[in-house]
C-alpha cells in the first residue's frame, strides 16, 4: 500500500516496559504503510528523540516512572510539538481516560486490543480524527457528567459545603476523623483546589452538589 | 521517606505541649520549694485547728487557744512549715509546766525523728533548772551556749515568756522576754557551717509546756541587725564542742532528789482505791489514796492498781497525765466507782503513765472498769461532731456498742481520715456516768489524745465507694479495650490494603505489561506468516487468544487488588460499579438490591465477598450472556448473604475456565467459613450464593462475653482436646 504519494506513518513508541516496546515495534514494523521511527522508555527520552526523529503518531503509555504519560502530553504541548498522540495503556480508570483526554490525547487504546483496532486507531488518528473505542467513550461521557468523586466523598462534600467540621462529619457518617480528613484531602486533590472552602464553592459552581442540600 | 504533614504537625504540637507542661512543672516546683513559700505563717490554735502540725513524741493537745504538751518526755517535738524556709524568724509565747526542764522553739529543722536531739536545726529554749536562755544546734547531737535571763526570780512555771528566734544566713539570734517585762535577754550565735533551711517546731525537754501565738515571718538583714541592736547582744561565736553539754545526768539527778523529797512528805496512810467502795455510806468519810493521774480534762481521774477514782473540782497544782499523786477527800460511792470530793491533790512525782487494761466492750459495759484506763477494740459505725468542739466516734464490737470522745484540735485530721467500717483500737478512760453516755451506750471512752486511737484495719474493700470505683474502672477498661481493639483492627486492615495496592502496582508493571508485549510479538509473528500456512496461523491465533485471556485475568486481579475499587464499607456499590464496568458496551441490565440493616461488614469478609462477587459477575457476563444481572446483599445480625443471579443460559457442568473460577470462589468462601452455593440449569440462569457468618460485634457491652467465649474455645477447650485448625487465614 505504501507508495510515493503516501509516505509511511512515522510512529514513535513510548513505554517503560521493554517487552511491550519490543512487541509493539515488531508488530507495527510488519504493517505496510507504517514505520516505527523509534522507541523511548520515558517521557524525557521521547521529547529528546523528537528533535532528531520527527514522528506523526506517538503511542504513549500512561504509567511510567518519572515523567508520566500525562506529564509527557503536557510537555509536548508546551514544547509546541505537533504530534498525534494515542494513549496506550494496560489499565484504565475513568480518571486516567479523563485526564488523558484533557491533556490532549487524540486516541485511547488498551494494550489488550486486537491488532486490527490498533492499526485502525493509528490510521484514524493520523488522518486528523480522534479514536476512542465505544466503551471508553461511554465511560468518558459518564465521567464528564459525573464528578470523579466517590459516593463517600460526595457525602463528605455535601456536609463540607454545609460548614460541618471533620469531627461532625465523622460523627454523622460513623467514621473516624482521620478517615474524613483523608476523604477531604482526596476531594481537594480531585477537584484541583487548594482548600476545603474552595472545594465547597467549586463543587457548587460546577453543579456537583446542590446549594440547598 | 519524610513524615506525613499531619504527623509532623502533631509532633510539633506534642513537643510544644510537653514543653509547656515541663515549664509549668518547673514553675510549680520553684513555687513549692521557694524559701518564702506560705510565709508569713500564724498558728490557728485560737480556732481550734492545728492539722498542719506533726508531733514526734509528747501529748500535744489544743486547750483554750494554746498548744499544750503535758508529757515530761525528753525532746517532745511538734513541727510544721516548709523544709525550704531559709531566712525567717519564729516567735511564740511559752509557759513552762515543769520545774526541771526546758521548752522553746526550733528553727531550720529537718531530718526529724522521735528522740532527744533527733533532728537537725537550731533550738532556743527557756530552762527552769538554771534560769537560762539556751541556744544551740542539734544535729543528732547537741551543742549549746546559754545566758542567764534578766530576771532576779529566774525562770518560773506558770508564767508567760515571749521567745523570738531568728535565723539569717549563718547567724542565729534568740531573745526571751517575760511577758510583764520589757527587757529582753538575747543571745546570738554565728555558725560557720550552718544548716541553711528548714521548718519550725515547738520542743520541750523534761517538762511540759504551753505555746501560743506562734508566728513565722520572713527575715531580712535589717531584721537581724534590729534584733541584735535592740537586744544589745554581743555576737557569740559558734557554740563549741567544749561547752557542749548533755543535760541528761544533771536532770536525772535533780528528779531523783525531788522524788526523795516528795516521798519524805507523803502520807503513808494511803489506802487502795478499790477499798473506797467498802467505806461506810452513812456519813462521808475522809480517805487518802495514792495513784497515777490517768486523765486531767475534762475530768480528773486517778487510778492505782486496784481501780480508778473520779475527783471532781480538786484543789490541785497543775497536773499532768502520768503524775503520781496522793489524793485526800470525801468518799462518795457511786454505782460502779467512787468519787473523792473536796479533794486535795499532792503531786508525789512524775512517772511513766499507767498502761491500759485490755478489755472487751462487753466487759467494759458491765461497769466493772468504770474510771479505769482501758484498751478496747471496735468497729467504727459512724462519727460526728459533739458539743464543745469534741469529736464523737460511735463504735461497736459485736452486739455491744459504745462511744469514744476525742479532744478537739490536732485530732481533726485523724478524725477526718477515719472511715466508717474501720477496725480501731482505742485507749481511754472508761466512764459510765450518764453525763457522758447520755444513756445511749453503756459506757463511753474518754480518749486522752489522738495517740490513743489506732486504726487496725481500714473498712472492708466492698464498701459502696469501692464497688462503684471498681465498676467504673471496669467500664473504663472495657471502653479502652474496645477502642484499642478497633484501632488495631483498623491498622491491620490498613496494612493489608496498602500491601494489596503495592501488589497491584507490581502486577501492573510486570505481569500485565509482559502479557501485552508477548501479545504484540505473537501478532508480529502472525503478520509475517503466509496465508498458505493455515495450521501455523491457527496455532498462532490460539496462542494470541491465550495471551489476551491471561492479560485480561491479570487486569481483573489488579482491579480487585486496588483499594480504590473497593469502598470497603459498602461492597454492594463496589460490586455494582464493577459489574457496570464489565457490561459496558452490552445491553445487560444490572440490578442491585439490599436487604437488612446496613451494618458495616468486617473488612476481611467484605473483601472476600467482593472478590467472590466479582468472579461471579465476570462469569455471568462472560459465559451466560444474560440480559439481567441481579446483585443482592442480605445482612442480619450474625450472617451476611451475597447473591449474584443472572437470567442467562446457565450450565450443566462446571468445567474448563468456568470450573476453575468456581473452585476459586469456593476456596475463598471457605477461608471465611462461608457456605458457597451455586445453582444452575441450562437456559434457567445461574444463582451464586455465599452465606458468610459474621463475628459477634465487638462493642462496649459485648466484648467481655466475646472474650469469655474466645477464652473458653481457645484456652480451656484446648487443654481437653487439641482441635483441628479452626481458623484458616486468607493465603
Amino acid at each position: 500500500m505504501s507508495d510515493a504519494r503516501n509516505p509511511p506513518i512515522r510512529i514513535l513508541i513510548v513505554d517503560d516496559h521493554p517487552v511491550v516496546l519490543a512487541g509493539l515495534t515488531s508488530m507495527l514494523g510488519t504493517q505496510p504503510g507504517m514505520e516505527v521511527v523509534g522507541s523511548a522508555s520515558g517521557g524525557e527520552e521521547a521529547l529528546e528523540m523528537f528533535r532528531s526523529k520527527p514522528a506523526d503518531v506517538l503511542l504513549l503509555d500512561l504509567r511510567m516512572p518519572g515523567m508520566s504519560g500525562i506529564d509527557t502530553l503536557h510537555a509536548l504541548r508546551r514544547a509546541r510539538i505537533s504530534v498525534r498522540v494515542i494513549v496506550l495503556t494496560s489499565f484504565e480508570t475513568d480518571e486516567d481516560i479523563y485526564r488523558a483526554v484533557q491533556a490532549g490525547a487524540h486516541g485511547y487504546l488498551l494494550k489488550g486490543a486486537p491488532q486490527s483496532d490498533m492499526i485502525q486507531a493509528i490510521r484514524v488518528v493520523h488522518g486528523g480524527k480522534r479514536y476512542f473505542p465505544r466503551h471508553i467513550t461511554e465511560r468518558l461521557a459518564e465521567r464528564m457528567m459525573r464528578t470523579d468523586l466517590s459516593a463517600r466523598e460526595l457525602e463528605v462534600l455535601h456536609m463540607l459545603a454545609r460548614g460541618l467540621t471533620n469531627k461532625d462529619i465523622g460523627r454523622a457518617l460513623n467514621i473516624s476523623g482521620n478517615t474524613v480528613r483523608n476523604h477531604v484531602n482526596s476531594i481537594i486533590e480531585k477537584l484541583e483546589v487548594s482548600d476545603r472552602t474552595e472545594a465547597a464553592t467549586t463543587a457548587i459552581h460546577r453543579g456537583i452538589i446542590e446549594v440547598n442540600s | 521517606m519524610t513524615l506525613p504533614l499531619w504527623l509532623r504537625r502533631r509532633a510539633v504540637v506534642g513537643l510544644l505541649a510537653s514543653l509547656l507542661l515541663a515549664l509549668l512543672l518547673v514553675g510549680l516546683r520553684a513555687y513549692l520549694h521557694s524559701p518564702r513559700y506560705d510565709l508569713p505563717y500564724r498558728d490557728s490554735f485560737q480556732q481550734g485547728k492545728a492539722d498542719e502540725w506533726k508531733a514526734l513524741g509528747g501529748t500535744w493537745e489544743l486547750e483554750n487557744g494554746t498548744m499544750r504538751n503535758d508529757s515530761d518526755e525528753r525532746g517532745a517535738k511538734l513541727l510544721t512549715g516548709s523544709p525550704y524556709w531559709r531566712n525567717y524568724s519564729v516567735e511564740a509565747d511559752i509557759d513552762l509546766l515543769g520545774s526541771n526542764g526546758d521548752a522553746g522553739l526550733i528553727i531550720r529543722s529537718g531530718d526529724e525523728e522521735e528522740g532527744v536531739n533527733a533532728y537537725s536545726g537550731y533550738y532556743a529554749g527557756l530552762r527552769t533548772l538554771d534560769g537560762v536562755l539556751v541556744v544551740g544546734r542539734a544535729q543528732h547531737g547537741w551543742m549549746e551556749v546559754n545566758k542567764q535571763i534578766k530576771d532576779p526570780n529566774g525562770i518560773r512555771t506558770g508564767r508567760w515568756y515571749h521567745l523570738k528566734l531568728l535565723a539569717y544566713d549563718c547567724q542565729i539570734v534568740a531573745a526571751a522576754t517575760p511577758l510583764s517585762q520589757a527587757t529582753p535577754t538575747s543571745l546570738a550565735i554565728t555558725d560557720n557551717d550552718c544548716i541553711p533551711s528548714g521548718r519550725i517546731g515547738l520542743r520541750s525537754y523534761s517538762s511540759g509546756g504551753i505555746w501560743r501565738n506562734v508566728v513565722v515571718r520572713p527575715a531580712t538583714h535589717q531584721d537581724l541587725v534590729a534584733m541584735l541592736e535592740t537586744a544589745g547582744a554581743s555576737m557569740e561565736s559558734k557554740p563549741n564542742n567544749a561547752t557542749a553539754q548533755d543535760s541528761e545526768p544533771l536532770g536525772l539527778h535533780r528528779i531523783d532528789e525531788q522524788q526523795e523529797e516528795s516521798r519524805a512528805t507523803s502520807n503513808h496512810a494511803a489506802q487502795s482505791i478499790e477499798s473506797l467502795r467498802v467505806t461506810s455510806f452513812a456519813k462521808p468519810a475522809i480517805a487518802t489514796v495514792r495513784g497515777v493521774v490517768i486523765l486531767t480534762a475534762p475530768r480528773l481521774f486517778v487510778q492505782d492498781s486496784t481501780g480508778g477514782v473520779y475527783i471532781p473540782q480538786p484543789k490541785a497544782p497543775l497536773l499532768k497525765v502520768g503524775d503520781e499523786v496522793e489524793v485526800t477527800g470525801e468518799v462518795h460511792s457511786g454505782d460502779f466507782s467512787s468519787t473523792l470530793e473536796h479533794a486535795t491533790v499532792q503531786v508525789l512525782w512524775a512517772r511513766t503513765p499507767m498502761p491500759p487494761v485490755s478489755v472487751t466492750a462487753f466487759q467494759a459495759s458491765t461497769g466493772k472498769f468504770d474510771a479505769t484506763f482501758v484498751e478496747v477494740q471496735g468497729r467504727l459505725a459512724s462519727k460526728e461532731q459533739g458539743p464543745d468542739n469534741t469529736l464523737i466516734l460511735d463504735l461497736d464490737e459485736g452486739p455491744q456498742s459504745f462511744r469514744a470522745i476525742l479532744n478537739p484540735g490536732r485530732s481533726d485530721y485523724l478524725f477526718n481520715k477515719l472511715k466508717p467500717g474501720s477496725s480501731l483500737r482505742l485507749r481511754g478512760i472508761c466512764v459510765v456516768d450518764p453525763e457522758f453516755t447520755r444513756n445511749l451506750t453503756p459506757f463511753v471512752l474518754l480518749l486522752r489524745s489522738n495517740e490513743d486511737l489506732e486504726v487496725l484495719a481500714g473498712p472492708p474493700w466492698w464498701s459502696t465507694g469501692h464497688v462503684i470505683a471498681i465498676v467504673f474502672a471496669a467500664l473504663l477498661l472495657a471502653l479502652v479495650v474496645t477502642v484499642v481493639y478497633h484501632r488495631i483492627a483498623h491498622w491491620r486492615l490498613q496494612g493489608a490494603l496498602d500491601e494489596r495496592q503495592r501488589l497491584a502496582h507490581e502486577m501492573h508493571d510486570t505481569l500485565a505489561q509482559s502479557f501485552a508485549g508477548i501479545g504484540f510479538q505473537l501478532q508480529a509473528i502472525r503478520n509475517g506468516v503466509l496465508d498458505e500456512n493455515s495450521a501455523l496461523l491457527q496455532q498462532l491465533d490460539l496462542a494470541g487468544n491465550l495471551v489476551r485471556h491471561s492479560h485480561e485475568e491479570a487486569r481483573r486481579s489488579i482491579a480487585t487488588l486496588r483499594p480504590e475499587s473497593l469502598e470497603s464499607e459498602d461492597i454492594l456499590s463496589a460490586l455494582d460499579l464493577c459489574a457496570r464496568r464489565m457490561v459496558e458496551g452490552t445491553s445487560v441490565q444490572v440490578v442491585v438490591e439490599r436487604e437488612g440493616d446496613q451494618r458495616p461488614l468486617p473488612l476481611r469478609i467484605a473483601d472476600t465477598l467482593f472478590r467472590i462477587g466479582q468472579e461471579a459477575v465476570a462469569n455471568a457476563v462472560r459465559h451466560a450472556q444474560p440480559t439481567m444481572l441481579t446483585i443482592r446483599l442480605k445482612s442480619s445480625e450474625n450472617q451476611a448473604c451475597l447473591q449474584i443471579e443472572d437470567n442467562g443460559r446457565g450450565f450443566a457442568q462446571e468445567n474448563g475456565l468456568l470450573g476453575f473460577g468456581i473452585r476459586g470462589m469456593r476456596r475463598r468462601a471457605q477461608s471465611i467459613s462461608a457456605v458457597f452455593q451455586i445453582r444452575s440449569r441450562p437456559d434457567e440462569g445461574t444463582l451464586v450464593q455465599i452465606n458468610a457468618p459474621l463475628p459477634p460485634r465487638v462493642t462496649f457491652t459485648t466484648w467481655p462475653i466475646i472474650f469469655w467465649r474466645y477464652a473458653r474455645e481457645h484456652w480451656i477447650d484446648e487443654r481437653r482436646s487439641k482441635p483441628a485448625d479452626s481458623h484458616s487465614y486468607r493465603g
